[in-house]
């Protein structure tokens, strides 16, 4: 059976308020990076102490979450899985859109952003997983462009090869990232399995984030779409979790377990805002609840459940990067070895970070920039589907019992 | 065909063309301004004689009218990053270029681009 | 022309100039190293040695004179302020009594920066008279080696600074980073830095700076004739600053 692609009209009030909406975030966004540039850091909660903050914790989400849905698209271009073509264009699209706001991200974080697009080009640093990473990212977006382009045209072949490409490549991208902290020098960030658990959380945020674009974008639009697919990927996305959860465990065991560390996995887990974080945001919102959800018979195989664990598992991911980046500059360095530093002209011990206005607004600006983006893409390509079937028999029927009642429906209607 | 149509029909050409309106508009709002300036003299630097018993420049004026910055460019590579501190600096312009109002502003308001120099340069 | 070859001509162009570009940067990356090469290595390696016994209870000479000289930004805030070189108490619990010194601290010059190999432009790197330094004019403020940094020696213009001690001395502005250069611009014309000149014209003598590699000058002496200890050295970072009496 052929899939029919087709543009959405982007007539309706819910699309141009939502597009309103989006523009407004970008606007604010921008004017305070704007504020930042002409200011300087000190407008947002950084200090010296903890030099990196939102920014590059939405960084890090956002290339997760770009690395995630490419795995959605993964599923018909290198497992050839047929009835999840339809959701194959929207997820490349979101991969691509989503890495580009973790590039606007960690742009608007820098201090100097007019020599971005300068030197980074120009002197070149192997050594630095910096340096290393924007091949990745730019490598990354070149890839996506060229996948959409073999989705477009419908080279079979092609796209299974430019989407064995990108899955692996995804993969780098997301170690790659990791390893920015992994590799780090701070306690707290050292660990060689950081790279690998930031690929589990991405797919589980890549996934949830899919669940959630595509029951709405099917259910705003009024389109078919068959329950099995969802459930699937709600069985996939508990199984992520579950990785996620068992990468968590082994990183704090380790670090609870060695004496030298245990100072500081103290402080990871039971210090701080970070700590409540940790627990309440990640493991209790963003790990247990679902997974509860969605390996229970009764609530696993309803689509509203599984869309209420998947916007759980969305939030809890931001709590998960956040409890990365920031533990591990807040907690002390140990300069001095032995001693205790009892009065100092910086911040000394526990550091402490604020999120600030001017941050938000740019993580949001970010946001409505990609949704603006999303969204005028929608309208311009053909990516969205007129239906999701699995062309089996009980799919089959399935559909035209609800094409009689669409039918019914609009019968009544015109009546 | 009304205007409408016209417009959705070439929408790609119109994105184009203003997308090349905006990256040239800069370079040409630069060389209007300086064209259409009635005192031309305006944009010539001023040379201010302070120390008399220096008559020549390091390099004679043609190349410096067009490549200081990457006279300025060398010489900052040499001592920023491997020390070489020769008797050619920023500070050696300062002793016959003593103001920078006068002087350094003069073209590089002309063609409205800031040099970043004197954020952290200090220059009278 | 269709949106077909449209699509056709934006990716043959994108994968032409992406694949150039990385090939350039490639060629050029393989040409060059993190440290500097012009000054003839092995010849020159400057190091420092810190005397805390000698140094005089809430004495600033050496901390003023830094901050005079470099320009080196102060808001009065403790969350922006910048220190190349801070003076902190600490406290040693020996035994049952507990003893508190002041310790000086700063960018130790470590021999394997941690924040060169980090830098993503090559803007902090080790010259190859050992002097570890930020080039301001390439530093993109990334703030990375901030966080490679395990001696918190670096710091951010979070902030423009308003004043302008020294004006033969250049400030920052805002949104690079920075920390202590060793006052690479007078040893570089044979002088002391400013915090060891202020910290002689005191009396004290608590600093000295000199050739390493020279196996008589005042530093190698220091270290061949009392014991020194240098800060976190099971990191393998190397440090070139050698305290006395910590």
């Amino acid at each position: 059976m052929e899939i029919i692609f087709e543009k959405l009209e982007g007539k309706s009030l819910a699309y141009r308020m939502a597009m309103l909406v989006f523009a407004a975030f970008a606007v604010g966004g921008l004017i305070s990076t704007w504020i930042v540039i002409e200011k300087g850091i000190c407008v947002t909660g950084m200090t010296n102490r903890v030099p990196w903050g939102l920014q590059i914790v939405m960084a890090i989400y956002y290339i997760g979450l770009s690395a995630g849905s490419l795995v959605i698209s993964g599923l018909y271009g290198v497992f050839g899985k047929q009835e999840y073509k339809p959701f194959a264009r929207i997820a490349v699209w979101i991969a691509m859109l989503f890495l580009i706001a973790g590039m606007l991200s960690i742009l608007t974080d820098q201090g100097r952003m007019d020599r971005v697009f300068v030197e980074p080009f120009v002197h070149f640093n192997l050594q630095s997983m910096f340096s290393i990473n924007p091949i990745l990212y730019s490598g990354h977006i070149f890839i996506c462009v060229v996948y959409l382009w073999a989705l477009f045209t419908e080279r079979k072949r092609f796209t299974t090869i430019i989407a064995t490409i990108a899955f692996g490549w995804a993969f780098c991208v997301h170690s790659g990232t990791g390893a920015i902290f992994g590799f780090g020098a701070r306690v707290l960030y050292e660990s060689p399995l950081l790279p690998v658990s930031f690929v589990t959380a991405a797919m589980a945020s890549g996934t949830a984030l899919m669940i959630l674009l595509i029951v709405g974008l099917f259910k705003i639009t009024k389109r078919y779409l068959d329950d099995r697919l969802i459930l699937w990927l709600g069985q996939f996305l508990a199984v992520c979790i579950l990785v996620v959860v068992y990468f968590l465990f082994i990183e704090n065991a380790y670090r609870a377990y060695v004496v030298e560390l245990r100072p500081a996995a103290m402080y990871y887990l039971f210090e701080g805002l970070h700590s409540i974080l940790f627990w309440v945001g990640l493991i209790l919102i963003g790990c247990v609840i679902p997974m509860f959800i969605l390996f229970r018979k009764k609530t696993g195989q309803t689509i509203k459940w599984i869309v209420f664990a998947s916007s759980l598992v969305v939030f809890g991911v931001i709590c998960e990067r956040y409890v990365i980046v920031l533990p591990g500059l807040t907690h002390p360095q140990e300069i001095l070895t032995g001693m205790h530093i009892t009065q100092s002209a910086i911040q000394e011990g526990v550091a402490n970070y604020t999120i600030s206005l001017a941050e938000i607004a740019q993580a949001l600006g970010v946001f409505g920039v990609i949704g603006f983006l999303f969204l005028w893409g929608m309208k311009f390509f053909k990516l969205m589907p007129t239906e999701a079937v699995i062309y089996d028999q009980i799919g089959m029927i399935k559909r035209n019992e609800y094409q009689k009642r669409r039918e019914a429906k609009s019968i009544k209607s015109s009546e | 065909m009304n205007i409408k149509n016209i417009i959705q029909c070439r929408i790609g050409f119109f994105a184009a063309l203003l997308a090349i309106i905006i990256i040239i508009y800069p370079l040409g709002y630069s060389l209007t301004d300086y064209a259409i300036a009635n005192d031309r003299a305006e944009a010539q630097p001023f040379l201010e004689r302070t120390a008399p018993e220096i008559t020549d420049c390091v390099e004679d004026t043609i190349y410096m009218r067009y490549h200081h910055w990457e006279l300025l460019g060398k010489i900052r590579e040499e001592i920023v990053r491997y020390g070489k501190r020769g008797d050619v600096s920023l500070d050696t312009c300062k002793k016959c270029h003593t103001s920078r109002v006068k002087f350094c502003n003069k073209c590089h308001d002309a063609i409205s681009m800031t040099p970043d120099c004197f954020g952290c340069h200090y220059y009278p | 022309m269709d949106r077909r070859d449209f699509m056709k001509m934006t990716g043959g162009t994108i994968l032409a100039v992406s694949s150039g570009t990385y090939a350039f940067q490639f060629l050029v990356a393989s040409g060059r190293s993190v440290s500097g090469d012009n000054i003839a290595a092995g010849t020159v390696r400057w190091g420092m040695v810190i005397d805390l016994n000698k140094c005089i209870e809430g004495c600033t000479a050496c901390l003023d004179a830094c901050r005079t000289e470099n320009n080196v930004a102060f808001h009065g805030d403790n969350r922006w302020d910048v220190h190349w070189i801070r003076k902190v108490k600490a406290e040693q619990k020996i035994g049952t009594e507990s003893k508190e010194k002041s310790i000086l601290l700063l960018c130790n010059h470590c021999d394997k920066p941690p924040c060169a190999q980090v830098c993503p432009v090559q803007a902090t790197y080790k010259r190859n008279d050992g002097i570890v330094i930020v080039d301001h004019h390439r530093c993109i403020g990334c703030r990375y080696c901030m966080i490679a940094c395990p001696y918190n020696a670096r710091y951010f213009n979070m902030k423009d600074s308003e004043h302008w001690q020294n004006e033969e001395r250049p400030k920052r502005s805002h949104g690079v980073a920075e920390a202590c250069t060793l006052c690479a611009h007078r040893l570089d014309t044979g002088r002391q830095p400013a915090c060891v000149e202020a910290c002689n014209n005191t009396g004290a003598g608590v600093l000295f700076v000199g050739n390493l590699n020279d196996s008589d000058s005042e530093v190698s002496q220091l270290i061949a004739d009392r014991p020194t200890k240098r800060l976190r050295e099971e990191l393998g970072t190397e440090p070139k600053v050698h305290y006395i009496g910590l």
